[in-house]
């Protein structure tokens, strides 16, 4: 059993009040205001993050630029720097194959005998230092094995063959960084020139020259 | 997706909802006029969710019912009634002061409104006002009828008191005349015919307020009227946004029919019992079938209380300081004054009885005897003897778990008051 079938209420719906100090009326048109500045906020907050963001990424992105170029002279400096270290290390190479013979060639003009003429002192030629090969930017620096042999060739005049033979044995002591005892006689013959009536006999004598290393 | 979409059986809504139609979750909401949000889970599964300030409540919890301007005493009764753990209690009863103003009586009247505020002790959230207006109509008749008077509304509300206005305060008719049910005439016959209005749903018609009810007898309805301007002042007393502001408005007979639902008889009987009211001025039968209203009747051949004691006075001789004890006590026999008062009371019972039966197949062995403040069990004999009918006098309060405090002498002066309360919960008992 229902109440409500013995309730003849006059009072209208709408007339009815609430007793709530909190009325609907007052505070939906208060709390929509509020969603709705909520909402503003929010969407405010939003795009001032989206702009931040994009100035951040755009920021970024020049920066990046500059560091990309930046990188770009990095390495370009860096291969600059490792070529000029190659460069250093074959001069190094080239410092340690430094062949010095200006001492044993002024000691040579003391040990020539008096029957002797040098007339010719050649060095083999050595082989081509820098090479270009097809596609590279820049030369090879540098010898071509790191090891290098030459010849010197000691040609002169003589009246006998003593001289030479005491020229040859002056020069298998106390020249060794001149040329080693490796010796091949090219040539031994008579030359058509004279000296106090005599037919003189020119010579040739070819000298293995110590061997040239490029090596720290 | 965002859809628009009524959601069941909701009339009118004025509203706004979406839908998320997922298989497993359809989530809608409707804000009614009443200020609720109906949360659709699922196919069958609808959570309500009563918004405040809504006022959309079906049923009260927490109620306070008042009798306002009661003839039978200075100031409003008043009871406050809360629900806890599936029973009602009474923690406060008692005679409030009146809004400052009286009821008013024409349109003129309305500008002087003021603002009533109840005692701390009633301050539920909701009140139901049942009110004593001589200008207010309650009574059962045809739809014809009902929609004639509703036609003829405001010249009778005028009318009425006119006739009266020697004799009333606050509006309150003195000496009230049987409502008898108006019939039609030629000469009140307006252009436009009003609609009867669907049950429970207050209208307004000609000036005046109407709701209705069906009666279990078809064709039948028990209605109820206010002019227009008095219901709107009285909707306009208690202030919002301040406990209690009114949740109902009915007229004071038709609380003192509701007044029975409390009571244990009621229930025990499976809500089919006969009910006497005795008032200070009149005498109401009515009578209930499984809950429903049945029979409302103002006795026409008698007067209540004031009558009797009146009867009384001049049979016997005495003072009014001795009819209490007439009534309660056996040193007087008292049937000389009360047989010739009770007989043509016992005569429309008689009427009322045989109707009950005939028509709704209700017999009754005994009727509940309410209002009456002394001498029920000389009526309980006078109707044994000549109705081989018992009356029970039961409290008003019974039904009820008395709080501390609350006063429990003169419960019949709350019976309207404890009506109203009930009616306007709206509750199942």
């Amino acid at each position: 059993m229902n109440s409500s079938s013995l309730h003849l209420n006059l009072l209208k719906p709408t007339e009815r009040r609430s007793s709530s100090p909190i009325r609907l009326r007052v505070m939906l048109p208060i709390c929509a205001i509020l969603v709705c500045a909520g909402l503003l906020c929010w969407w405010g907050m939003l795009f001032t993050n989206l702009m931040m963001a994009k100035t951040q990424a755009s920021g970024i992105e020049e920066d990046l630029a500059n560091k990309g170029k930046q990188h770009a002279e990095i390495i370009k400096l860096r291969d600059e720097a490792r070529e000029l270290k190659l460069q250093l290390e074959q001069l190094d190479y080239y410092k340690a194959g430094v062949r010095s013979v200006a001492e044993p060639l002024a000691k040579f003009a003391e040990i020539v005998p008096m029957r002797v003429q040098i007339k010719e002192m050649s060095f083999s030629p050595l082989p081509a230092q820098i090479l270009q090969p097809p596609g590279a930017k820049a030369p090879l620096f540098g010898p071509t094995e790191n090891v290098e042999t030459q010849k010197l060739v000691i040609a002169g005049l003589t009246t006998k063959e003593t001289p030479v033979v005491s020229l040859m044995e002056s020069l298998s002591s106390g020249f060794e960084k001149l040329v080693t005892s490796e010796r091949k006689i090219k040539s031994f013959r008579q030359d058509n020139a004279e000296a106090e009536g005599r037919k003189l006999l020119s010579f040739e004598v070819e000298y293995t020259m110590p061997e040239r290393r490029f090596a720290k | 997706m965002l859809c628009l979409s009524p959601i069941g059986p909701v009339a009118k809504p004025a509203f706004l909802g979406f839908a998320i139609p997922t298989k497993a979750l359809s989530l809608a909401w409707i804000v009614q006029r009443n200020f609720t949000v109906k949360l659709q889970l699922t196919k069958d599964k609808t959570v309500e969710i009563r918004l405040p300030g809504g006022g959309g409540s079906k049923s009260a919890t927490d109620i306070a019912g008042v009798e306002m301007f009661s003839p039978d005493c200075d100031g409003c009764p008043a009871v406050r009634l809360i629900k806890k753990k599936k029973a009602w209690h009474l923690v406060a009863a008692d005679v409030v002061k009146d809004p400052n103003g009286t009821l008013p009586s024409c349109w003129e009247e309305t500008p002087h409104q003021p603002v009533w505020e109840l005692p701390r002790a009633f301050q539920a959230p909701h009140a139901a006002l049942a009110v004593n207006s001589s200008m207010g109509t309650f009574s059962q008749s045809t739809a014809d009828a009902i929609v004639q008077d509703m036609m003829s509304g405001l010249d009778a509300a005028k009318a009425a008191p006119a006739a009266s206005s020697g004799s009333k305060k606050f509006g309150i008719k003195r000496e009230s005349q049987p409502a008898a049910p108006r019939t039609a005439s030629k000469s009140d016959t307006p252009t436009r015919r009003p609609t009867f209005p669907d049950a429970g749903t207050s209208v307004s018609e000609n000036g005046r307020r109407f709701v209705t009810r069906p009666m279990a007898e078809q064709g039948f309805h028990l209605y109820s009227s206010l002019p227009e301007f008095q219901t709107l002042w009285i909707s306009r007393l208690l202030p919002e946004g301040k406990r209690p502001t009114a949740s109902s408005i009915q007229v004071a007979e038709s609380a003192l029919m509701a007044s029975v639902f409390l009571q244990p008889e009621f229930h025990a009987a499976d809500g089919s019992t006969l009910a006497i009211f005795v008032r200070n001025e009149a005498i109401f039968f009515a009578g209930y079938k499984k809950g429903e209203p049945v029979l409302w009747l103002r006795c026409p051949s008698a007067g209540g209380i004031n009558a009797m004691h009146t009867a009384i006075k001049k049979t016997l001789g005495v003072g009014d300081d001795l009819i209490r004890s007439v009534l309660e006590e056996s040193l007087i026999d008292p049937r000389p004054a009360l047989e010739p008062f009770i007989r043509p009371i016992f005569a429309q019972l008689e009427l009322s009885l045989a109707y009950l039966s005939s028509k709704h197949g209700l017999k009754f062995d005994h009727a509940l005897l309410m209002g009456l403040d002394a001498g029920a069990a000389l009526w309980s004999t006078y109707a044994e003897e000549a109705l081989r009918l018992k009356l029970i006098a039961p409290n008003p309060y019974d039904g009820l778990i008395v709080d501390k405090g609350v006063e429990t002498a003169d419960a019949t002066g709350y019976l309207v008051a404890l009506g109203a309360a009930i009616a306007g919960a709206e509750v199942s008992l």
